[in-house]
Formats: structure tokens, C-alpha cells, sequence
């Protein structure tokens, strides 16, 4: 067993742990907090890959963008400093079950596929290489995908101004309210 | 080109790396060498934060006093120089308290994520030639990811601090630096576009012939204002301190803190303002490149004498005394303005001055 | 149009914020600007602004006379009670009875240097004093009384 190998078992552990009391604590921001360092965890995984651009975007997209989302809705809960009431016998039956299943069927996939050994030269990830892989329209591009998920992104944009945009209100309302606070 | 560098490497720390690095590789097995230079580093960090933390303190209180017109710390050692020693030593023996109310396993683990992402953004940073921790092809795209986990142990703090005055500063800074990030990349981004690299090696080589904010014309000095003032929010700084707003919030997310947990935010805080200083320098200044005019061989042979060290930490240290200067002469703005000024003018600004930067980078426009 | 306003607004925000930061990097290269007294070191030398106050007290001129008439206007203006005026009546030599003062009692360690008795002075009989090491050990001796023992008003003063 050589360095290597010892890094990638902390790092297993680490990520599977912190996953494990993401599950079981009972405070809700604690397990947005161990979330997040699972999250960490998978992108170390990345970087002892030296996958440094996933590492980094995984950083950038599930810690910086998700898991601050998450903690701010938290914040914005009421009664989020409660302990959150345990499951009864049931709930828990079929929360195992679901999480096995989902388990099975990911390793299922992984034990099916087969893993073969290419002859192709590595591509070096630096910034021209995953530009152009990213915005190539020629074959393995993914510009198109690129582009969708542009629009769905700018979709759901214009939807949040749309939802959070109050409507304007009308003077009458506008007279009632202050009428109200004179009164 | 290059044997007009070679006069510095004289004084080249690389040589000093290199000959541990070998040492170290001919008396032990591989992996027990690399432990070895990773504790190395680990000890060099750790004393680069505390000279850090000891200088940047004592600068910002000298600078403070001098420009509202006070002395400042002028009691403790010649001319006050052992102030932030004297600060440290109570600090330290200072009785860390854990509120009865709070979550007390985040509340103690909040300083150390805090100081533990200050740590991880040291790697890329190059602080002479050739001597950096870590030489990552995505550099910039690092820097930029890490910094966005330092917004979780404010978050962290303030909500197991269990205090209304630590919460709202949690939401507020949260808030800031999650917007702010945006017109900070985007600055970044223009370097990036010039460069084509994210690595900040290729960046600093490719200053060899004078610094971007020389080569880029007006597009870059916009990029290099709205990088600074980004900065200046991120590190929840003055005139951005809403996080910590005294007036408002007592000290915001850190209220609850005390002792040397309280010196570990403080501490991070200032180490964040010279790695975000540091990178500044990197990108728009040319990091440790010394200072060439054109074809001026003399004056440029002159510079290429004075270490690439001094090089890096003269051009932080201006970009330090920048934000200082920044802190104490502007008055702190209110959430509304925050975001006013973040969405509706360094944002757009930043959008369209990025076309304008592929634009130059595309035809050429730049020497 | 918008756009124009627009880039007016950030070229003056930019040139504001360039003059504050111009003043505060004057007096940062200025130290002779620095207005800090470091007061026990240069106890001797010590030049107090010409405004600063001290505490309240009465003038009196080289025959022992004072501006003050009695009319306890600066007891009705003091805010907190800190000055009581005790007067009498003075016989002169006409025959008539006149009012003046028979102490004008201050008490310092209620006084907040407000300088509102000050102002309401019609005479001008009391000013503020630059004098500051007021501490003692003994309550009582912040009880003063202003005009000195035997001391008369000044004539022309009504």
C-alpha cells in the first residue's frame, strides 16, 4: 500500500462518513454542513484523480452555488434551529429500501460495464482543449447540449424575476394601506 | 529573452527548493521525501500566516491613525512595532467561550474552516520565480472555487453562534459574497481571455513583456477596478463591512467569538485580503515580473537586479495599502447599495467590458 | 437619454470617491496634520484648543470684583442642576437694598460642559476654564464655590 493508496482510503472514508451523518443528524443545518463536506470529499477525489478542472467546477457548482442555496432556504425556515422529529418504523422500512434499491442499480451498472482500456492519446485538460470540446460542433462537441441547458438556465432566470416581481399595486390598495396605518 | 532574466536568479529562492527537493529525494524513499516537503510547507504557511497577521495588523492600524490624522500604536517596542505581539499574547491566553445556547461542534469548527480555506488558496500562488506549492493547470478556476467555501464557515458561525446579531451578519455576508463573486470572475475572466490559460504561471510569463494592466488599454484597467472593489466586498472589508457592520450588529457573524477562535477569524480575514491582493498582482500586475519599459535595456537590466520575491510582495503590498486606503476612507454602505451597486452597475459594466476584451484579444489589439 | 445618464453617474461616483480618497492620502502623507495630544508625556507643552471646556468659573479682576449680578439665569439654563445661586442684599451706601450674590455654588461632578450657562450669562460673569485634572479622592471637594471670599461686583456691571 503506498501513499497513494492510503489518500484515496481517507478520502473514501471522509466522503462516506460525512454522507453517513448528513443522514442520521438531526439538525437540519448540520446536515447541510456535512453535505457540503461530503461534497468537498468527492472533489478531493477529483484532485487525487488530477482532474483539476471537475474538482474545481465541483467546488464552484455543489459547494459555492448549491449548498449555500441550501443553507440560505434553511436559514429562511422557520423553526429551523428545531431537532427534526424522528421517522417511525415504516418511513424508515422504505427509506432503506429506496436507498438500497438506488445502490443496487449503481452497482449493477458499474460491475456490467465494461471497462476497457483505450489506445487514444490522453488529451491534456487544459483551457483551449476543454473550450473546444465544450463548444465543438463537430464530432464528441457539446455545443448543442451547451446551448439547451443555456436556455433552460435563462428560463428558470426569467421565471424567479417573474415570481419575485411584485405586481403593481393599484392606488386603491394604496390608499387602504396607509389608511389602515393612520387609523 | 531569457538570459536577461538569468542576472536574478542570484538571488532565486528556486535554487534553495531545488536542493532540499534533491536532498531530500537521495536520503529517503519518494514518499517519505514528499511527507517531508509537505510538512515543510506546512510549517512555512503556518509562519507566513502569523508574520502576516502581525504585519498586515500593525499596517492597517498605522495606516488608519495616519490617514484620520492619529499616531496610532506607538507604545508597546520601538515605534509600536510589537503592538500586534503584545495583541497576540492576550488573545492567546485569553478564555475561549462556547455559548450555552449555540451548536457547539460548528461553533468550534467554524475558525478552523475559516483558516483552513485561507490555507488551501496559498497553493497556487507564486511568490518568486519558480517557487510555488502547487503548479495546477487551472489555477485561476482554483482561487476562484475555494473562495467561494469561505462564505460556509461565516454561514456556519453565525447560525450556531445562536444570536439574532450573528445570524443577520451571516445572511448579509452571505449574500454579498455569493453576488459579488460574479463581478470578481468575470474580472478574472478577462486576464483568462487574454492569456488563454488558466495556469498563473503562463499568466506571469505571459507579462514578460509588460504587465496587462499596460497591455490592455482602458478594457483591463476597468476589469482591474471592478476586480479591486469585487475583492474588497468578498473579504467583507470597509466600505463592504456589512457582514460585521459595529454599529448595527455589534461584530456580526464573530459576536459570540472570543479568545483564540476570534483570532483565527480576524487572522483569516487578513490572509484572505493578501491572497485576493496577491492574485490582483498576479493577474494585473505581472506578479513577481519585474517592471520593463519597452526597449529601454539599461533601465530594464537595472530592474531585472532587484529579486522576484520583492517583485511579488511590493505589488500585494500596494495592493494591500490600496484597500486599506480604501477601508478608512469610505463610509460603509447600506444592504440596498450593496446590491444596487453589484447588480445594476459592476455587473453589467463587467458583462460588456468582457466582450470588449474578447474583442481586443481576437483582432490583436493588445502589444 | 439613459445610457448617457448612466455612465454620468458612474464617472461621478468614480471622481467623489477619488476626492475623499485624495484628502485621506494627504493627511496619510502628512504626519505635521496629526492632531493627537500625548497627554502625560507633554503635560508642559500641552496646547489645548481654544474651545475646549474645562470647567465653569468667575472671572475676578485684580480688586477682587466679579461680573456676577445674582439674576440666576445660569441656574434656570443649566440642564441637570449643576449650579445654585445664593443671594443676598447688599445695603450701598444710598441707603438701598441691592441684590447680589452670596455664593454661586457649582457642583463639577454634575456638570456635563454643556456651556448652555454659559451662553445665558447676560453679564458675562462666568466662562468655561481650559483646566482638566479635576480628579480627587474626596467627593465633596467637586463642590466649589465660584467667587472668591470678599469679593464685590464690579461697578458699572447691572
Amino acid at each position: 500500500m503506498n501513499g497513494s493508496t492510503i489518500i484515496f482510503y481517507m478520502l473514501a472514508v471522509f466522503t462516506l462518513a460525512t454522507a453517513f451523518f448528513a443522514v442520521v443528524t438531526r439538525h437540519i443545518f448540520r446536515a447541510a454542513i456535512f453535505l457540503l463536506f461530503s461534497l468537498i470529499g468527492i472533489a478531493g477525489l477529483y484532485f487525487w484523480m488530477q482532474y483539476e478542472f471537475i474538482a474545481a467546477v465541483q467546488i464552484v457548482v455543489y459547494v459555492g452555488g448549491i449548498t449555500v442555496l441550501i443553507i440560505f432556504s434553511i436559514f429562511l425556515t422557520q423553526q429551523a434551529g428545531e431537532l427534526l422529529p424522528t421517522q417511525n418504523a415504516r418511513g424508515r422500512l422504505f427509506a432503506a429500501l429506496a436507498a438500497f434499491c438506488g445502490f443496487a442499480l449503481t452497482l449493477l451498472q458499474v460491475y456490467q460495464y465494461k471497462f476497457t482500456n483505450t489506445n487514444e492519446p490522453t488529451v491534456e485538460p487544459n483551457v483551449v482543449n476543454i473550450g473546444n470540446q465544450m463548444l465543438g460542433t463537430e464530432e464528441g462537441g457539446y455545443a448543442l447540449p451547451f446551448e439547451v441547458v443555456s436556455v433552460l438556465l435563462l428560463a428558470a432566470l426569467i421565471g424567479c424575476i417573474v415570481i419575485a416581481m411584485r405586481p403593481k399595486a393599484t392606488e386603491k390598495n394604496i390608499d387602504l394601506g396607509t389608511n389602515n396605518i393612520e387609523y | 529573452m531569457f538570459e536577461v532574466y538569468d542576472l536574478s536568479f542570484m538571488w532565486s529562492l528556486s535554487n534553495i527548493t531545488q536542493t532540499i527537493n534533491s536532498w531530500l529525494n537521495q536520503t529517503f524513499s519518494p514518499t517519505w521525501a514528499l511527507i517531508f516537503e509537505m510538512v515543510i510547507v506546512g510549517i512555512c504557511v503556518i509562519s507566513l500566516f502569523a508574520i502576516l497577521g502581525l504585519v498586515l495588523v500593525l499596517m492597517e492600524r498605522k495606516v488608519s491613525a495616519w490617514m484620520q490624522i492619529r499616531l496610532g500604536p506607538n507604545r508597546v517596542g520601538p515605534k509600536g512595532m510589537l503592538q500586534s505581539f503584545a495583541d497576540t499574547l492576550k488573545l492567546l491566553v485569553k478564555e475561549g467561550l462556547t455559548p450555552n445556547g449555540a451548536d457547539k461542534f460548528l461553533f468550534n469548527l467554524a475558525p478552523f474552516i475559516a483558516m483552513i480555506v485561507a490555507m488551501l488558496l496559498m497553493a497556487p500562488i507564486a511568490f518568486a520565480r519558480d517557487f510555488k506549492m502547487w503548479d495546477m493547470n487551472i489555477g485561476v478556476l482554483y482561487v476562484t472555487a475555494v473562495s467561494s467555501i469561505s462564505v460556509i464557515s461565516i454561514l456556519m458561525a453565525g447560525w450556531a453562534s445562536n444570536n439574532k446579531y450573528s445570524l443577520m451578519g451571516a445572511m448579509r455576508s452571505g449574500a454579498q459574497i455569493v453576488s459579488y463573486e460574479l463581478s470578481a470572475g468575470l474580472a478574472i475572466l478577462s486576464i483568462v481571455v487574454l492569456t488563454g490559460s488558466l495556469n498563473l504561471n503562463d499568466i506571469i510569463q505571459s507579462q514578460a513583456n509588460g504587465w496587462w494592466i499596460f497591455k490592455g488599454h482602458i478594457p483591463v484597467l476597468i476589469s482591474f477596478v471592478i476586480f479591486i472593489i469585487a475583492v474588497t466586498a468578498e473579504t467583507n472589508r470597509a466600505p463592504f463591512d456589512l457582514a460585521e457592520a459595529e454599529s448595527e450588529l455589534t461584530a456580526g457573524f464573530h459576536t459570540e467569538y472570543s479568545g483564540m477562535k476570534f483570532a483565527l477569524f480576524f487572522l483569516a480575514e487578513y490572509v484572505n485580503v493578501f491572497i485576493v491582493c496577491a492574485i490582483g498582482a498576479t493577474l494585473f500586475l505581472g506578479g513577481w515580473m519585474p517592471f520593463h519599459i519597452g526597449n529601454w535595456q539599461g533601465f530594464n537590466h537595472i530592474m531585472d537586479y532587484i529579486p522576484s520575491s520583492i517583485w511579488f510582495f511590493g505589488k500585494t503590498f500596494f495592493l494591500i495599502f490600496l484597500i486599506m486606503w480604501f477601508r478608512w476612507t469610505f463610509p460603509r454602505l447600506r444592504i440596498d447599495q450593496l446590491l444596487n451597486l453589484e447588480w445594476k452597475y459592476l455587473l453589467p459594466i463587467s458583462m460588456f467590458n468582457i466582450i470588449l476584451v474578447t474583442a481586443m484579444a481576437i483582432l490583436g489589439w493588445h502589444f | 437619454m439613459f445610457i448617457v445618464k448612466y455612465i454620468k453617474e458612474v464617472w461621478s461616483a468614480i471622481k467623489s470617491l477619488l476626492i475623499g480618497m485624495r484628502r485621506t492620502g494627504y493627511y496619510f502623507t502628512h504626519h505635521k496634520e496629526i492632531i493627537t495630544q500625548q497627554y502625560p508625556d507633554n503635560r508642559d507643552t500641552l496646547n489645548l484648543p481654544e474651545r475646549f471646556k474645562g470647567e465653569v468659573v468667575m472671572p475676578h479682576d485684580e480688586k477682587n470684583e466679579h461680573r456676577c449680578t445674582g439674576c440666576t439665569a445660569c441656574e434656570l439654563a443649566c440642564p441637570n442642576g449643576t449650579i445654585k445661586v445664593i443671594t443676598k442684599f447688599d445695603i450701598s451706601p444710598e441707603g438701598k437694598k441691592k441684590k447680589a450674590i452670596d455664593k454661586l455654588v457649582y457642583h463639577l461632578e454634575l456638570c456635563t460642559m454643556c456651556n448652555l450657562c454659559v451662553i445665558a450669562c447676560p453679564s458675562d460673569a462666568i466662562v468655561m476654564a481650559q483646566t482638566f485634572e479635576h480628579s480627587v479622592f474626596d467627593r465633596s471637594k467637586l463642590t466649589k464655590i465660584l467667587n472668591n471670599p470678599g469679593s464685590k461686583i464690579m461697578d458699572g456691571v447691572e
